[in-house]
């Protein structure tokens, strides 16, 4: 479909385009949600300042950036798939599972609860695997499956704690999501960096190849299943993350928490500037594309928006904040 | 593609892929029937399967539009809320008379087509990804409904459906519930439409080779704002039925229905990538997804129950027949 097949790109960077510009070029999609961030943090503060006459402070920030993590890791777990060329509509049902384990098993004391927070880790990435492998090996189209997938994880979810309830230990929150201090600024570093090396190993390279061209990526001796399933696989886990973070929040499970985040994270990755066609984009770029959607939301409370049209202006935004990124992609694509 | 002369189309549907699919699908309900019949006799009784096709003609009639967008490669996620926002529409601007009825219906049906023509427009001349369009839209149509309803708190949001839209539902006419009447003329409405005209020709290139048809010099804009529309109009019929058959709007109606109409579409053997399918197996799938969800009811399948064993049969009957060629 897209014109800018890695061949033509390379092409185009040969001898005419400087170093910036091909990264500029690369990374458009990055560059932009950053100005947009950006902008939303500005109008953010400037509406809150009006608002209630102060800056916003400690307690604005950690409650921000906590309530931001859970969707972070969704829009994550979403764009490890759709980089693949594929999608991910089994997230809610990944993080609604995880949420529902964590409440019921995260009551002991700091060893259970690090043993289980690793069990949960493996379940998310076991969903994960069922995804991958069904893709991959079943042959099957990625929205089909994780959408039957999505219907089994939540009934699981359901199973496992049918009434919303638990009790997360108060030291599991202090370490994920404390209310005094926004312990979420070391875990966003983490993220980038993890995903700075991601980039780098054999397997990310791999995603990359497969979404922009599975059949030249096999050719090159990629094995296309493996990329797959391990690309799955990781998306399962950054959802058990979600789900953790989500249960750390609210200090308690609830087995449809997480159903929201299907849609939402799909929302968080396009306005990274992840391209639904596989290939492009970034999990850096989900991470803020994330934050930008939590901020519109705050923008939209301090501006006083009557919460009823919320998901009315949020749907403009999203395709405004598209739009725009088609054209000016183009523009500066279109500078040969 | 070829002509479609009756005896083309029993030979389609017994020796080509596309048509097996389609007889699966049908099977498969009537295996689920005889397995209800069988867990509680009187399931497959005349009453219950006339029960059982009308609640399917509310999955089948959002399919319909599904069926469409899945034709050309795209998706309409913006169901649920167009659904209901047609719903509400319906009972607020008719007031539970009969005089109103006929206006009502019209701005609702209009209602559904415009905004799947925004859907349309959207994805063919903008270029925004129909699953990044249709799932704003839904958004946009949530917030619309919530807002000018005032959350449903609106004195004429209470109101019920028109007694004509009721009886539609409800009564009989040949001992046959109408609403299954009017399920039938859209069938036969979209199987014509897809199978018998330039229109379906072009939708059936446009999701082969949406480039491809435009240099054979198919309007493939049109194309899609068409079917868009289309799509949106079903979805606000279907709310239309649904307050026909409860009687009252509420907030949230349409949420099953984005999940089974795919599914419906999916089942029916249609390619989720577009330019291969038949709204028949659309139906078939409608049917058959409603036969399996009544006879989890019979067993007393408890909800998680359901949605664990919903999810493993729509992967079972994809392992069977949906699976792509091996191309790595």
């Amino acid at each position: 479909m897209s014109a800018s097949t890695p061949q033509t790109v390379l092409m185009a960077s040969g001898a005419r385009r400087s170093r910036t510009s091909h990264a500029l070029v690369q990374n458009v999609g990055l560059v932009l949600v950053i100005g947009l961030l950006a902008a939303c943090i500005i109008g953010y503060c400037v509406l809150f300042v009006v608002t209630q006459h102060r800056f916003p402070g400690g307690f604005e920030l950690t409650s921000t950036l906590d309530n931001t993590m859970p969707l972070a890791f969704a829009a994550l777990a979403q764009t490890l798939v759709v980089l693949t060329r594929g999608i991910d509509l089994s997230v809610g049902g990944v993080i609604d599972l995880t949420n529902a384990v964590a409440a019921q098993t995260l009551t002991g004391g700091p060893v259970a609860t690090t043993l289980w927070t690793l069990a949960i880790l493996l379940i998310g990435a076991a969903c994960g695997l069922v995804n991958g492998v069904l893709v991959a090996v079943g042959r099957l189209q990625p929205i089909l499956v994780t959408l039957a997938t999505l219907s089994i994880y939540q009934g699981i979810a359901i199973r496992v704690l049918p009434q919303p309830g638990g009790a997360i230990p108060p030291g599991f929150t202090a370490v994920l999501a404390n209310p005094n201090w926004p312990t979420s600024l070391l875990y966003i570093p983490v993220i980038g960096g993890l995903w700075a090396i991601f980039r780098r190993t054999r397997l990310g390279v791999a995603v990359f190849a497969i979404g922009n061209d599975a059949m030249a990526a096999s050719s090159h001796g990629i094995s296309v299943k493996r990329t797959v399933i391990l690309a799955y696989t990781l998306g399962g886990l950054a959802s058990a993350c979600a789900g953790l973070f989500l249960a750390a929040n609210a200090t308690a499970g609830d087995a449809t928490t997480g159903d929201t985040y299907t849609l939402t994270s799909i929302v968080a990755a396009v306005l990274g500037g992840v391209s639904l066609f596989g290939g492009r984009g970034s999990g850096l770029g989900a991470l803020f594309g994330a934050f930008v959607t939590v901020m519109v939301v705050n923008i939209l409370f301090f501006a006083h928006i009557d919460p009823l049209y919320q998901t009315f202006y949020e749907g403009l935004f999203l395709l405004a904040a598209v739009v725009s990124a088609n054209m000016i992609g183009r523009a500066v694509r279109g500078r040969r | 593609m070829s002509g479609s002369a009756p005896g083309t189309i029993l030979h389609r549907a017994i020796f080509n892929k596309e048509g097996r699919r389609i007889v699966y699908a049908f099977v498969a309900g009537i295996i689920l029937f005889a397995i209800g019949e069988a867990v509680r006799p009187g399931f497959a009784s005349l009453d219950g399967i006339r029960s059982i096709l009308v609640v399917a003609s509310f999955v089948g009639l959002v399919a319909a539009g599904q069926t469409f967008v899945i034709l050309i490669g795209g998706i309409d996620l913006s169901v649920p809320w167009v659904l209901n926002a047609g719903a509400i529409l319906m009972v607020v601007s008719s007031l539970g008379t009969n005089d109103r009825a006929i206006p009502a219906l019209a701005l609702t049906l209009g209602m559904g087509a415009l905004v799947g023509a925004c859907n349309g427009a959207g994805i063919a001349l903008l270029g925004i990804p129909a699953v990044v369009m249709t799932l704003a839209m839904n958004g946009i149509m949530q917030g619309l409904t919530l807002g000018l309803s005032g959350g449903m708190t609106c004195t004429s949001c209470g109101a019920y459906a028109p007694p004509v839209v009721q009886a539609a539902v409800h009564l009989r006419a040949l001992g046959v519930p109408v609403v299954l009447w009017i399920w039938l003329v859209v069938i036969i409405a979209v199987s014509f439409l897809l199978g018998m005209t330039r229109f379906g020709r072009a939708t059936y290139t446009v999701g082969n080779n949406a480039r491809a048809s435009h240099l054979a010099g198919v309007n493939v804009a049109v194309v899609t704002i068409v079917l868009y529309a289309l799509s949106g109009f079903f979805s606000a019929m279907a709310g239309i039925m649904l307050v026909g058959f409860g009687g009252q709007a509420a907030l949230g109606m349409g949420e099953p229905y984005l999940f089974q109409s795919i599914a419906a579409v999916v089942i029916g053997g249609v390619y989720i990538l577009g330019g291969r399918g038949h709204y028949l197996g659309s139906v078939a799938g409608a049917i058959s997804l409603t036969v399996l969800v009544s006879v989890l009811l019979a067993f007393n399948m408890p909800d998680y129950g359901r949605s664990i064993i919903y999810g493993l049969v729509i992967l079972a009957l994809l392992l069977l027949y949906g699976r792509e060629e091996d191309s790595a």
